[in-house]
């Protein structure tokens, strides 16, 4: 009855090698799998988010001139003379909002200063404001898509 | 019997078969039952039975760590009231704020004590950091608590951050954006680990989730664990660091050198510090009363000076969450004021480098500073070159905070604070 003791000398046999390292093995993989499965499991798969691409309404709607910042999709439509151009609103030191300053942009958050073609000025942001692409959809309206970043120097011309 | 009338019904209680099954020892009398009732009850178990004086000298501990304890306790309890009422939603989640605030019973002061205990507790972990320090009470064999006081410091900077953002106001909303933007700029997993805080690519509504559920559930459980760890190790440690004295018995066996064909009791498992090795008798007292009833006036200290803050003054709610603009200066909370202004020379540099830097730092130190004099006594003159170090380092800090919360105003630009421009509510 003292086969319940472990007996240190005990010659390991083949078999007891193989089903001992297997048995740790198995264990240890399905441990690592949930592990895995768990961190998985965290990542969404579908996103509950407005679109990157929309409609920004006609080109008359932007006066000859103007930077007009539309709040819901954190951007602001420039239009000069016949051209039109969209600049994120979204620091790129942070995430916080930009303001229109008078010349070029402001960031209340760390103080980051952008001139109007985006790019830094003084600040802690390591690169300009994105450019998002902007073209014309088949009914005249503006079409902005957040998913194709253009050079600052890239205008929709009409 | 000329006993008070408490202490007579209280005597009377725990002779009688119920009472006596339920606390076993009634209030002792002798020495044994002093011993006794600590070892009979669950709750004082916990503790030794006896003390080293050294442990007692208030001089000495400042009772920090305790007082960390039982402001731990009291975000626990008022947290939990809390929840009661709080939905993590970004629809609900503000007017719950606001009903706290001027609907359910008590609710303003529950928050409050909330809120308040949150910032003394951020406080207290500095406090008590800079006590262990200054006093060298990380050396051997404390090195690893020491580690594990490291992490409970972070665990509190992260319940702190994942709480108040909760209210979903505007603190919340930009707090949440700024800090899962630093997170995306650590090297090689930065964007993936800013995808799965956020649950997507935006602040909304799967953010508000996960960190209810990191404030609420995860966060606590691992302190609590890890607060348990780091009083069982105090308490194996043979209680507060103190000064070697001349007396003291010095034992140093090494387990492995104990003879391994025998089966031996626990006695012969004792090393350098375990409780009754290194102590003369005469040192120590009982822990009842001597420590158990300094423990209860310390909490109950604590609960009211948390619930006169509470009473007198009313934590902060800004106004509702505005994606669209951020309050102007948008400022963190007093403690990450300092990385705050960090942050605004650089995100990598001041966000990511420099706090890893001085957390591994930090969590290296015991390992690093070897030296073994100078323990058991605040700023003693064996330390010095250690204890200058910290002190700058402390003092960088502290300017830095300064400066984050009174020298910096609308576009983080510099103000004096005797001339604060008003806050600018600006259009486009």
């Amino acid at each position: 009855m003292n086969h319940s003791i472990p007996d240190n000398k005990k010659d390991v046999s083949r078999r007891g090698f193989f089903q001992l390292t297997l048995g740790w093995l198995a264990g240890s993989f399905a441990v690592a799998a949930s592990a895995a499965g768990a961190v998985r499991f965290l990542v969404p798969n579908v996103l509950f988010e407005p679109s990157l691409r929309f409609k920004a309404g006609k080109p008359d709607d932007y006066p000859d001139g103007s930077v007009t910042f539309m709040e819901d999709e954190r951007i602001f439509l420039v239009r000069q003379g016949n051209t039109f151009r969209c600049l994120s609103a979204i620091c790129t030191h942070l995430g916080c909002t930009v303001n229109r300053a008078d010349h070029g942009y402001h960031c209340p958050c760390h103080g980051s200063v952008f001139d109007d073609q985006g790019a830094v000025k003084s600040g802690p942001a390591p690169r300009g404001l994105e450019w998002f692409q902007v073209t014309l959809s088949k009914d005249n309206r503006l079409l902005v898509d957040k998913n194709q970043r253009v050079a600052a120097d890239k205008y929709l011309v009409l | 019997m000329n006993a008070p009338l408490p202490k007579r019904i209280w005597q009377w209680f725990t002779r009688t078969r119920v009472g006596r099954s339920i606390f076993r020892i009634g209030l002792p009398e002798s020495n044994l039952e002093q011993s006794q009732v600590m070892v009979s009850s669950f709750l004082l178990h916990v503790q030794p039975v006896k003390v080293h004086r050294h442990s007692l000298r208030a001089s000495y501990s400042l009772g920090l760590g305790l007082i960390l304890l039982y402001l731990f306790l009291i975000l626990t309890g008022t947290g939990v009231l809390l929840m009661f009422y709080y939905v993590p939603s970004t629809e609900k989640a503000y007017d719950i704020m606001k009903d706290l605030q001027y609907v359910v019973s008590a609710g303003l002061v529950i928050r409050n004590m909330h809120r308040w205990a949150g910032h003394l507790m951020v406080l207290f972990v500095l406090l008590h950091m800079c006590r262990v320090f200054y006093t060298g009470a990380y050396k051997r064999p404390r090195e690893f608590n020491w580690v594990i006081g490291v992490g409970l410091f972070l665990l509190t900077l992260g319940l702190s951050f994942t709480g108040y953002l909760l209210p979903w106001d505007q603190l919340a909303f930009w707090a949440i954006t700024v800090g899962t933007n630093i997170a995306g700029y650590a090297p090689v997993i930065g964007t993936k680990l800013k995808y799965l805080m956020l649950g997507g690519n935006v602040v909304g509504q799967e953010a508000l989730t996960r960190f209810y559920a990191l404030h609420v559930i995860v966060l606590p459980t691992v302190a609590l664990l890890m607060v348990a760890v780091h009083l069982w190790r105090v308490r194996k440690d043979g209680g507060l660091s103190r000064p070697d004295e001349p007396g003291d018995i010095v034992q140093q066996i090494e387990l492995k050198q104990l003879p391994t064909n025998k089966t031996y009791g626990l006695m012969e498992l004792a090393r350098g510090t375990t409780p009754q090795v290194g102590k003369n008798p005469e040192d120590e007292v009982f822990a009842w009363p001597h420590l158990v009833f300094r423990e209860l006036l310390l909490f109950l200290l604590v609960t009211a000076v948390v619930l006169f803050l509470a009473i007198f003054w009313n934590a902060p709610l800004e106004e509702l969450a505005n994606p669209i603009h951020p309050p102007n200066p948008a400022k963190a909370p007093w403690y990450f004021l300092g990385l705050q202004e960090l942050v605004s020379y650089s995100a990598f540099w001041g966000g990511v480098v420099v706090p890893g830097l001085l957390v591994t730092a930090l969590m290296l130190l015991p390992y690093m500073d070897r030296q073994r004099k100078g323990v058991g006594r605040w700023f003693a003159r064996e330390r010095v070159v250690a204890n200058t170090i910290f002190s700058v380092c402390l003092v960088i800090a502290v300017v830095l905070t300064i400066i984050g919360t009174s020298f910096r105003g609308p576009n983080w630009g510099w103000v004096v604070p005797w001339k604060q421009p008003p806050a600018i509510t600006e259009g486009h």
